[in-house]
């Protein structure tokens, strides 16, 4: 049975289509990279899958939520979803460990006992341990994001969205955090990556789609998609980023 | 020479008084008895009122409680100025007004006027140093001053065209001596026994005119009501006369005002720092009842501001632009003077006041949250309610936190804005710090040095308020 559930999805920003009819199942376990122009409507689809953006049309079932029926209750919906954003949006007037407890907290999932020692549990995954009483401010960008994933992980989601997650990271620090995507695929976690890294889609992905201009050009396995993509728009796109 | 004037005019009530005494005998004294009228009055007009070691004195003052006393009845005297106690006898927030007003046809058409208690007339002073300005002839070409609404300001236009100079109004006495001391105007055309007594209180000016033949003072009511009152007043007012007492009262103020013994800058500051502490304490009263309720307000219509609601989001932007755009003093006069003519409720000062000021408050409170809100990236929210967070813990716990620290100064800021603007309560009669500084040198004629006391009040209080309030946001704010 399909994780999420995606058919016919539209989204405008005014008189501006920006998605035009998507259609995307994706089945449990599985790690599907979308990858495209920029402006392709790669992270608004994505953030239609947790309905931070509304829809304009279609449907978006996950976890068996219908997301377009307004009686669902999105926050407990979003509790199944983790999400990574491009620029971690830490939350500066908390330390790390505040960061990565505030959800389980405020959502009476655990004890503050509990919460506590599943953030330092967290944070060991992530490599940063002994930064738990950091603020955001202190830490690098490589450091910020390994704490956003954290911070996600913590009201144990079954489904991982990254968006552009090392786009603004140096070079130097886009492999530590990539690690960190990479052993949560080994883990046999559902995710939907937004990512301008080929070669780590190449490498972790069971599927990559490639977006242009708001609809689903191409999809396939890795070696099809950028072994012998057949869309000549794929094929241009390659061209320029390989 | 004005006193002499005032003496023979004192005898002419005296053929008044009969038909006063006979017109009261269809209105029985008993009417009256026991009630508790509300008496507007100017802030000062000496001598007919004016204060003393902070008291209201004067001959208006004298009367008015001589003849409440005779005729069973309790008065509260409400400083108000001329201007405000006039509108407030027209919303009904005073029962009548006796500010040594001249009777006009204009004014019968509103009020209903006692019989006479006093011929008053005009009369033109000049700074003391003045040697130019000896007649209206003299004139020609300058500006001259006089009060807004007054006698004198209705003379003054009726021969500016003949000698040729422009007339300009102010609100009250002390003021246009002031205007015409520091040589913006050359002349105040004043009622002669306000100008004789300023004069004797070393003022400054002199007067270069004789007195005009002018109108004679009466006590107010707003029309249609209070009848009793009125015909308590005459039948007070004859009794007065027939006893003596009246010519009395009149000679107490008129015949040898003391000259006033100037004491020094400091003299001057433990006089009034009393008066002055106590306006002080209002305007901190009024600040902080405003403030707390502005702060209500603001987050209120803030959060409806950023809400997805657009019903919420009019209302907040009717509200913002309703207070943001008209002036803080039209908005004092409406709660205080226009309200009550609309509602029939009358509304006390302070319940005004804390009123304008917290709702004009309120709307820059409101801009400051809604601001503050918006310039926290809205990642944080997107972050927050990605985790499955709901709005309002999503706004308590992450966008909040953050707007405040922004908000801060902009709070204190409001704070201080608001602290000052309680100065323009005056104008309605709110007994606040300017308003104590205004009575203070209407009466001693030194505005400047009047002025910097209280201005330095004012300064110390903020500053005082300024730093603890940093102090705070640093602290919690770190």
């Amino acid at each position: 049975m399909s994780k999420i559930s995606v058919s016919g999805l539209r989204k405008s920003f005014g008189a501006n289509e920006v998605l035009k009819g998507l259609d995307v199942e994706i089945t449990e376990g599985e790690v599907v990279c979308v990858i495209g122009p920029s402006g392709s409507g790669k992270s608004t689809f994505l953030r239609c899958l947790n309905k931070l953006d509304e829809l304009s049309a279609g449907a978006v079932i996950v976890d068996g939520f219908d997301l377009s029926d307004k009686t669902v209750n999105l926050n407990e919906v979003r509790q199944h979803i983790g999400m990574v954003f491009q620029h971690f949006n830490l939350f500066p007037h908390m330390t790390v460990l505040q960061n990565i407890m505030l959800a389980p907290l405020e959502l009476k999932k655990e004890s503050a006992a509990n919460a506590r020692a599943t953030a330092l549990k967290l944070l060991d995954r992530v490599g940063l341990a002994d930064k738990a009483n950091a603020r955001p401010a202190q830490l690098s960008g490589g450091q910020k994001q390994r704490v956003a994933i954290a911070r996600s992980l913590a009201v144990n989601p079954d489904i991982m969205l990254f968006d552009e997650a090392t786009s603004a990271l140096d070079p130097e620090m886009v492999g530590e955090v990539l690690q960190v995507i990479r052993d949560l695929a080994a883990e046999g976690m559902t995710m939907v990556v937004v990512t301008h890294e080929m070669g780590f889609a190449r490498e972790v992905a069971d599927r990559v789609i490639f977006m242009a201009d708001g609809v689903i050009v191409e999809e396939g396995t890795p070696a099809e998609l950028f072994g012998n993509p057949q869309q000549e728009r794929t094929q241009d796109f390659l061209s320029k980023v390989l | 020479m004005a006193v002499t004037a005032l003496l023979a005019l004192g005898g002419g009530f005296v053929g008044v008084s009969a038909a006063a005494a006979s017109q009261s005998q269809t209105n029985p004294v008993s009417a009256v008895a026991g009630e508790t009228y509300v008496i507007g009055t100017d802030t000062t007009f000496a001598p007919f009122e004016y204060r003393e070691d902070g008291e209201l004195t004067g001959i208006d003052m004298d009367l008015i409680r001589d003849i409440a006393a005779s005729q069973g009845f309790t008065v509260e005297i409400k400083s108000l100025g001329f201007d405000a106690a006039l509108q407030a006898l027209q919303s009904n927030q005073v029962d009548g007004v006796i500010a040594g007003m001249s009777i006009t046809d204009e004014r019968k058409l509103v009020f209903d006027f006692s019989d006479p208690y006093f011929d008053s007339g005009v009369q033109m002073a000049v700074a003391d140093s003045n040697t130019q300005i000896t007649g209206y002839a003299d004139l020609a070409g300058e500006t001259v001053v006089a009060k807004r609404g007054s006698e004198g300001e209705t003379f003054a236009n009726s021969i500016k065209d003949e000698y040729d100079f422009t007339v300009k109004a102010l609100a009250d006495s002390a003021t246009m001596y002031d205007d015409v001391k520091a040589g913006n105007s050359v002349a105040v055309f004043d009622d002669y026994p306000v100008l004789a007594y300023g004069i004797n209180q070393n003022n400054g000016l002199k007067s270069v005119t004789e007195k005009e033949r002018g109108s004679s003072y009466g006590f107010a009511v707003n029309k249609g009501q209070n009848p009793e009152l009125v015909a308590a007043f005459n039948t007070g007012l004859a009794e007065l006369k027939s006893s003596g007492k009246y010519q009395t009262i009149l000679d107490k103020y008129l015949e040898q005002p003391a000259p006033a013994a100037a004491s020094g800058f400091f003299g001057l500051l433990t006089d009034s720092l009393p008066a002055l502490m106590k306006g002080l304490g209002l305007t901190l009263l009024a600040t902080g009842l405003s403030i707390l309720i502005a702060l209500v307000l603001g987050v209120l219509f803030g959060f409806f501001k950023v809400s997805e609601s657009r019903v919420l989001r009019g209302l907040a932007s009717i509200y913002v632009s309703i207070f943001r755009g008209t002036p803080l003093l039209v908005q004092a006069f409406f709660f205080y003077f226009g309200l009550p003519q609309l509602t029939g409720q009358s509304i006390d000062v302070l319940t005004a006041g804390v009123l304008t000021l917290s709702l004009n408050a309120g709307a820059y409170m409101t801009e400051i949250v809604r601001g503050g809100i918006q310039s926290v990236d809205p990642g944080q929210t997107e972050a927050g309610r990605s985790l499955g967070l709901g709005y309002v813990t999503t706004m308590r716990r992450v966008v909040l936190p953050q707007a405040v620290k922004i908000m801060t100064p902009s709070f204190i800021n409001q704070f201080v804005m608001t602290l000052k603007d309680t100065s323009l309560l005056a104008v309605i009669g709110f007994a606040e710090l300017t308003y104590q500084g205004q009575q203070i040198y209407a009466a001693n004629f030194r505005t400047g040095e009047t002025l910097l006391i209280v201005a330095a009040l004012y300064f110390i209080v903020i500053n005082l308020l300024t730093m603890l309030s940093n102090k705070l946001d640093k602290r919690f704010n770190k």
